[in-house]
């Protein structure tokens, strides 16, 4: 495989999705094993490329580069670098459980598997696209297989079944039925989902637009644009053109992350979606948008970066609070999960904000290890509501005794949640936590409360559904035994406790691809500073900071490098 | 002015396609008139062979690069001539095998019904060769001449009937405003030919005969204002009809208008980009909003085409090469999404007899083959990657931007958002709601392989767009002296120069 690993990875679940279109429908075991194989590939491949990654060298690897348009210039550059490598191996994670999650699934068996294919290489193609075109179209690739998974193999919620009447019948498939909140169908979620990113979408688009027509290189390639686009210092509306496309970036792509004001059609999303949906949903979907953020808005617009990040910090703590509170509240096992899900995605986001080597590291492989945590979560959710038909958490209780291996996991899987020790997320937790301190203390306090309200509510969900008595009608539920049905969860289990104990690998491939980043956010200085020190300035060109050696950059931040002066060069 | 007629050998080779199909009109009249009892379906395949015959060729014109002008410049073949000449005759190919199926719904001239489909084709191509006033008022005229018939084709059918009295009063309104147009403009210069006005003094005589002129093709391709006859004429019209309407005069009529405000009003850019933009932002808008509210495919799809006019327009208000290239790639992209979602409009009606929304429920059960496919040309009119709609609208996007046309592109982008809900409606009824009657539907043979084609188009576009951009840009070679990327570029403050 060597050099093209990436391409088998991206194109293994891609070329699964073209054969099962070829394949009958009856020949269920066909379809799951076509299914299940290209995920395999892709799977081995991601395992190669997470393992194989130099990060010694750092910068991009596995690079492949095919012109694509020359009138837009554009082309297929992949590569990754120690941020989306851990990211694409989280995808085929997933997207492997997933397919076994899904094993029970009869109605229209091989059009589910199609989607969830075409989903899964969508989005591992956002962490492998080095080109703003093709992080868009592959972005923007991943919403429509949402919208047919919620709607064709989701569930509504109970309320929703509850509403019988026919005018009520009249109000879901209303034009005004956006702002009908009483009754979350799969339709209204998978709608509102949709529109909500792709509006949010545009907005990034518009960014990328703005990107494209003010560097002026005629190039959407992101290596060349973080090089070369001169966007700072162009005075529009009042303001600066590089804010303006720095909130677009952000806000454009927060919005999928979820951050707090843009969150509400995430809980509402996983709650209609199936299992495997749901688990590549809040597993990596959401974390596209921290990847997008960091490939586009970090890599093109660093000082802008270090100059409006404080935004995040701000609305980050919302996300921890109020996720984690309503979902303290919520009555619906897939509510919890998913408004921990935005809740969690809060811990990220002040990772990022703190620009510090440690805390970004942190946040990185915090996604790494939600992944997996919110993977399993919503496997058991998803098998729960398989043997029993609900999610209503009052109404259940006491499977324990008709789970037991279902129960352990579950177990397992809160600690996880929680980044209790002898997981991965509680050194990911650690490293935010400690690497934001300094910047932001408040928020780290905050934080601090949102894993106490993680503890509160995952026990609350755990007791309601494992302790207590059970009611009769749940009697015939019945435990994982299968091997197609315990694969999954020991697969998620075994990533998450094995990186507690070894982390390192993980570490360094996220820190060689965190370092130059924020080497380069934090070592230019204010524009007054510069002038003040103009004599003693010392001219260097704009940090080349994919090939430096940055690990002793830290104390060097006040090393100045004066922006403007580039136009003499 | 000095007209002859004298013409060599090489100017005819000019006409040569537009003489084949000339005499293969003839040619199945003669066939309809002496075997009246032919099945129709020999005489669609006969229409299809003598369009196949032009379309070859065309393209061999385009390979061998033949171009030149006739009779004092009123008729010219260019690169771009021979583009839309490909893109109608294409067209036309698709909505006859579409219509072989339909055509059994006619009680009376079956066999008419190809002459005038391909006698509407024939001065469609003349319309993308007209280089004066003059030539596209006769191409103008000449081309829909054939469509006020084929719209009222069903005769027992009052919305059919009441389509054909509409398209006509309003389409005589239009040829009216056209006609007057050209007068002012013949008044204020004394010109007829395009590349003759370049240098013309602005006056309000020729503002006014412009705006009438544009107005003309404005009906043409249903741009708002001038849309009011679009919802009605296609809901009415025989579906094939609709289709062919749908795509082959808009082609044919952004011919006419990129040789108007490139060629002759190139000076006047700052002006008429004003109209543009006010035109493409009310398209848009209008469009998009009110299709939210349609129950029938057809009407649907009637304000998503005024709403993807909107968009095409953008790219006109661009104004520079690129913004040209990017809207024959647009009207590419647009021509398979829609004849295939057209194709299957008739594949469908043809199986339930209805055209409903509402009777699309279930069609991912009853037709997966369908229902995939309307999935596939709804998402890439909506713009959804990696469909060809999406490389189109972001190429309309890219070209716009290069001139800094911030507040098109914004309106434009909300309105994909807006139009993408109408599409999963659709999308929602054909998967998620469940059939009111699950017997499988099915599909004939012709109606398959405009499908098949139209998903290729829509498919290989989307994924591998190099050859067809490269098209484009060949085939608007002749507009490369217009101002290119403006550089516009908002000059950076003062830069304070460090010691040395």
């Amino acid at each position: 495989m060597g050099d093209y690993a990436l391409l088998y990875i991206l194109f293994a679940p891609f070329a699964g999705a073209i054969a099962l279109i070829f394949v009958s429908n009856r020949q269920a075991m066909l379809v799951r094993s076509i299914a299940a194989g290209s995920a395999f590939i892709c799977l081995l491949a991601s395992l190669y490329l997470f393992y194989s990654y130099d990060y010694v060298k750092g910068g991009f690897q596995f690079v492949q580069r095919f012109e694509w348009s020359r009138q837009l210039g554009i082309s297929l550059h992949l590569g990754v670098d120690g941020i989306g490598t851990p990211l694409v191996l989280a995808s085929a994670i997933l997207l492997f459980a997933g397919i076994f999650v899904s094993w029970h699934i009869k109605d229209r068996t091989k059009e589910f598997y199609i989607w969830l294919l075409i989903l899964a290489a969508a989005t591992i193609g956002v962490f492998m696209s080095l080109d703003l075109f093709f992080l868009y179209f592959f972005y923007e690739m991943s919403v429509i297989p949402m919208y047919l998974l919620l709607g064709m193999w989701g569930s509504h919620t109970k309320k929703y079944n509850e509403m019988t009447d026919p005018e009520g019948l009249k109000q879901r498939d209303s034009v005004g039925f956006i702002f009908n909140f009483g009754s979350n169908s799969k339709e209204y979620a998978a709608m509102k989902l949709v529109l909500f990113l792709s509006a949010f979408a545009v907005a990034a688009l518009m960014g990328i637009l703005l990107i494209y027509k003010y560097s002026g290189l005629n190039t959407f390639d992101i290596l060349v644009l973080r090089e070369q686009a001169k966007l700072m210092n162009i005075p529009v509306l009042g303001t600066t053109l590089d804010k303006i496309i720095w909130l677009l970036i952000f806000f454009g792509f927060a919005s999928i992350a979820p951050l707090w004001p843009l969150h509400s059609w995430s809980p509402v999303g996983h709650a209609a979606a199936p299992a495997a949906t749901s688990m590549l949903h809040a597993g990596v979907l959401m974390k596209l948008g921290h990847f997008s953020i960091i490939r586009v808005a970090f890599e093109i617009l660093p000082e802008t970066t270090r100059e409006l990040m404080p935004i995040a910090a701000v609305l980050c703590m919302f996300s921890i609070v109020y996720g984690g509170f309503v979902a303290f509240y919520a009555k619906d096992t897939k509510y919890v999960i998913g408004y921990s899900s935005s809740s969690h995605m809060g811990y990220v986001f002040l990772g990022m904000a703190a620009l510090d080597y440690i805390s970004l590291t942190g946040a990185v492989m915090y996604m790494f290890a939600h992944a997996m945590a919110t993977g399993m979560l919503f496997a058991m959710a998803g098998w729960v509501y398989d043997q029993t038909h609900t999610r209503d958490i009052p109404s259940l209780g006491g499977l324990s005794n008709r789970m037991p291996f279902i129960y352990a996991c579950f177990v397992v899987g809160c600690m996880a949640s929680i980044g209790v020790p002898g997981t991965v997320n509680f050194i990911a937790e650690v490293m935010i936590i400690v690497g934001s301190w300094n910047k932001y203390p408040f928020q780290v306090i905050v934080a601090v409360v949102g894993i106490v309200l993680t503890f509160a509510y995952l026990f609350k969900m755990m007791r309601g559904l494992f302790y207590g008595p059970m009611d009769q009608k749940y009697s015939h539920a019945h435990d994982a035994v299968a091997v197609v049905d315990r694969l999954p969860l020991l697969i998620m289990i075994t990533v998450s406790i094995g990186f507690f104990f070894f982390p390192m690998h993980l570490y360094n491939v996220v820190r060689s691809g965190v370092d130059p980043l924020i080497a380069k956010i934090t070592r230019v200085v204010p524009v007054a500073l510069q002038e003040r020190d103009a004599s003693s300035v010392t001219r260097e060109a704009r940090a080349d900071s994919s090939q430096q050696n940055v690990a002793a950059l830290p104390g060097d931040v006040l090393r100045l490098t004066p922006r403007t002066s580039r136009s003499d060069q | 002015m000095n007209f002859s007629l004298t013409m060599s050998p090489s100017d005819l080779l000019l006409l040569l396609p537009e003489i084949l199909l000339t005499s293969w009109l003839c040619l199945i009249l003669i066939i309809d008139f002496s075997f009246p009892r032919l099945p129709n379906e020999q005489l669609a395949y006969l229409s299809i062979a003598g369009l196949g015959a032009t379309l070859g060729c065309l393209a061999w014109f385009n390979i061998t690069g033949i171009t030149g002008t006739l009779f004092a410049h009123m008729f010219v073949l260019d690169g771009m001539a021979l583009f839309f000449k490909m893109f109608i005759v294409g067209s036309t190919i698709l909505v006859i095998l579409a219509s072989i199926d339909y055509v059994h719904r006619f009680r009376f001239f079956r066999g008419e019904y190809y002459f005038l489909i391909v006698m509407s084709a024939l001065g469609m191509m003349f319309m993308a060769s007209a280089n004066d006033l003059l030539s596209v008022f006769v191409t103008l005229e000449f081309s829909t001449f054939g469509f006020y018939v084929l719209v009222a084709y069903l005769r027992e059918d009052m919305a059919s009937n009441e389509a054909g009295i509409k398209f006509f009063i309003l389409g005589v309104f239009a040829a009216a405003l056209l006609a007057y147009g050209i007068s002012l403009v013949y008044g204020e210069t004394g010109k007829l030919v395009f590349s003759d006005m370049k240098a013309t003094q602005a006056t309000p005589g020729l503002a006014i005969g412009f705006l009438l002129i544009f107005g003309a093709l404005g009906f043409k391709i249903g741009a708002v204002p001038f849309h009011s006859w679009i919802p009605d004429t296609y809901h009415g019209s025989p579906t094939p009809v609709t289709a062919f309407l749908s795509i082959a005069p808009k082609g044919a009529a952004f011919a006419i208008l990129l040789r108007m405000f490139f060629v002759a009003l190139a000076t006047f850019k700052p002006v008429w980009i004003l109209l543009l933009v006010a035109a493409s932002i009310l398209s848009m808008t209008y469009g998009n909003i009110v299709a939210i509210a349609q129950k029938n495919m057809k009407r649907l799809l009637a304000y998503s085409g005024i709403a993807q006019i909107g968009n095409v327009l953008i790219g006109l208000a661009a104004g520079t090469k690129m913004g040209s290239d990017a809207i024959l790639f647009y009207l590419l992209t647009y021509l398979f999404a829609n004849l295939g979602a057209f194709a299957i409009i008739i594949a469908v009606s043809e199986a339930i007899g209805s055209e409903e929304i509402d009777d699309y429920s279930g069609l991912g059960r009853r037709s997966p083959f369908l229902a995939f496919s309307m999935l596939i040309f709804l998402l890439s009119l909506a713009g959804v990657p990696p469909l060809a709609g999406f490389i189109g609208k972001l190429y309309i996007f890219v070209a716009a931007m290069k001139e800094g046309l911030f507040t098109l592109i914004t309106v434009g982008l909300i309105n994909i958002v807006i139009s993408m809900y109408y599409y999963l409606i659709v999308v929602k009824k054909m998967y998620i709601s469940e059939p009111h009657d699950p017997s499988p539907l099915k599909v004939s043979g012709p109606i398959k392989v405009v499908v098949y084609v139209c998903l290729a188009g829509t498919l290989v576009i989307g994924v591998y767009p190099q050859p067809f951009t490269d098209w484009v840009v060949s085939a608007l070679l002749m507009f490369s002296n217009l101002a290119g990327p403006t550089a516009s570029l908002p000059v950076p403050p003062a830069v304070i120069p460090f010691g040395g």
